[in-house]
């Protein structure tokens, strides 16, 4: 009894975590779309002055925003960037630059 | 987790702004429905296109060249830049950075018989580099350009960076290349190119509009002051991307992007200046980053776009008070007017004669994105519009760089995402 109230457990816990985190994905695909496609394309591959996000890794991703969050600037973009960032959470950031890194490859 | 910036809001704006649309009477009664096609995907950068009577299509990608689009839908590559790929023939000295790079093309009035266009792109002839306007000659077969003729070399470039947004090297170019049917000219625009002394030069080619001949020399008339370039046909402007010539009386207007604030669509008079002098100590003004005051005060942050407007004018009508007024002015907003053109024909219903400006968007200091398609109705003075409404698109928005009337009666709309778009009224 105790082995399938254990088993019954640790489903329920994976399936929490699996929709969190495709809860996640949607989030960030929704943040993307909303705050960073019109820059950086639909597909991430930069338009005009923007940059391309193709094939950059989630810590570079994560460190860009996080250094933008705290006001840094980092390159002419940055009056964009910056107001953009402030207002992301840690786990925007994270979730954020997991679907960029595994979106945009 | 909720997401700290989600579309919902967006959606709820739009809701509003809808509902605003039809309490300002902007609906049309004989308004077309659109259908779009793709007509081209995949490209790096489209800038602009022109077309010959029977669909051909040259275009132009920013880093890649000058390629043309056959009837059949065969694409052939022209003229490539350095570091190009997929050209045979290549000019080594045309190259991008930044927001420079190939920009404008126009097809030459009398293309059938002396089968020439017009390419306005960055090259690195001179030091520092310049933008020029190339004439170049099209083979029978469409496969090729030669006889290259510079008939403007000297535009100005950005070389450097400086301490602005978007302060990279290559800013402000303008770019557009236009024939006006109505005295066969051909008007380029340009940029200040982040240079406070550039726009109200009478002898440095940025910031202004330039009317010439397909030689490159002056055309009679332009009316600007003494001991001005006499190509200059209007000055005292910022970016130029969009100009067109409204049908009945090929009146030129501009679409001019704003800096924070204030994109402006401005009817052009001969010898005009369009007001916009970022000059450190003009208007009150105190010393700006880099001696360009053009995205002060405050130029890294958000803040209230009339009081921007206030403090640099894009149109300073108390330093000028004979500058050209804008007929609008995006309601103080600045989400980047890049293109322009007019409707034509019945098939466009009440959009007959409507100007079509592409706007790429900027979301910066609280203002909304604004991708998007408007339909301007501009007064017959030209001071004032009559009405502006947003374009019911058939597709996604994006960045749109370029609004072409094609000599099908269709509106063709190049994103900077890589796509060309049909757009057909029914």
């Amino acid at each position: 009894m105790k082995h399938h109230l254990l088993a019954a457990a640790c489903a329920a816990l994976l399936a929490s975590f699996q929709t969190a985190s495709a809860q996640s994905a949607a989030d960030a695909a929704e943040i993307y779309a909303s705050n960073c496609a019109a820059c950086h394309g639909r597909g991430g591959k930069g338009v005009s002055v923007y940059p391309s996000l193709v094939g950059r890794t989630d810590a570079y991703i994560a460190d860009r925003l996080t250094t933008y969050r705290a006001r840094e600037r980092l390159g002419p973009n940055s009056a964009l960037m910056i107001p953009v960032a402030v207002k992301l959470s840690d786990e925007d950031i994270t979730s954020l630059s997991v679907f960029i890194s595994t979106t945009f490859k | 987790m909720k997401p700290a910036l989600t579309k919902s809001s967006i959606r709820a704006a739009l809701a509003s702004t809808a509902i605003l649309c039809v309490t300002m009477g902007v609906a049309h009664a004989q308004a077309p429905t659109l259908s779009q096609t793709v007509l081209m995907s995949g490209l790096e950068g489209p800038w602009d296109m022109a077309f010959l009577d029977d669909g051909t299509m040259f275009f132009t990608e920013k880093c890649r060249g000058l390629s043309v689009r056959l009837p059949s839908g065969d694409v052939k590559p022209l003229l490539g830049m350095v570091r190009s790929s997929g050209f045979d023939n290549i000019a080594y000295d045309l190259f991008c950075e930044g927001q420079a790079g190939m920009m404008g093309v126009a097809v030459d009035p009398d293309f059938a018989s002396n089968r020439r266009i017009y390419v306005m792109s960055t090259s690195s002839l001179t030091a520092p580099a310049s933008n020029r306007v190339m004439r170049l000659e099209v083979s029978e077969g469409l496969d090729a350009v030669s006889n290259r003729t510079d008939i403007v070399a000297d535009i100005p470039f950005k070389p450097r960076s400086s301490a602005h947004p978007f302060g990279g090297p290559g800013a402000h170019n303008g770019g557009r290349v236009r024939f006006n049917p109505g005295d066969g000219f051909l008007y380029v625009t340009t940029g200040d190119t982040h240079n406070g002394v550039v726009p109200q030069s009478p002898t440095l080619m940025g910031g202004k509009v330039l009317r010439i001949d397909t030689d490159g020399n002056a055309a009679a008339g332009n009316g600007a002051p003494d001991g001005f370039d006499a190509r200059i046909f209007t000055y005292g402007h910022r970016n130029v991307q969009g100009i067109a010539f409204r049908p009945g009386d090929n009146r030129a207007v501009v679409a001019e992007h704003g800096p924070w604030h204030s994109d402006e669509i401005t009817a052009l008079v001969p010898g005009g200046n369009g007001g916009w002098d970022p000059r450190p100590g003009m208007g009150g003004r105190p010393d700006c980053p880099d001696n360009y005051c053009g995205y002060s005060p405050n130029q890294m942050e958000g803040m209230d776009p009339g009081e921007r407007a206030a403090f640099m004018p894009m149109t300073d009508l108390n330093s000028f008070p004979d500058a050209m007024p804008p007929a609008w002015n995006n309601n103080r907003l600045s989400q980047g007017t890049g293109s322009a053109a007019f409707l034509q024909g019945e098939q466009w219903g009440d959009w007959n004669g409507r100007m079509v400006v592409g706007i790429m968007g900027i979301g910066f200091g609280g203002t909304p994105v604004g991708q998007r398609i408007d339909l301007i109705d501009l007064a017959e003075d030209g001071l004032s519009v009559n009405d502006v409404s947003e374009m019911p698109l058939p597709m996604e928005p994006g960045r749109f760089r370029s609004v072409v009337l094609g000599p099908d009666g269709n509106l063709y709309a190049a994103m900077d995402e890589g796509e060309i778009y049909q757009i057909v009224p029914n």
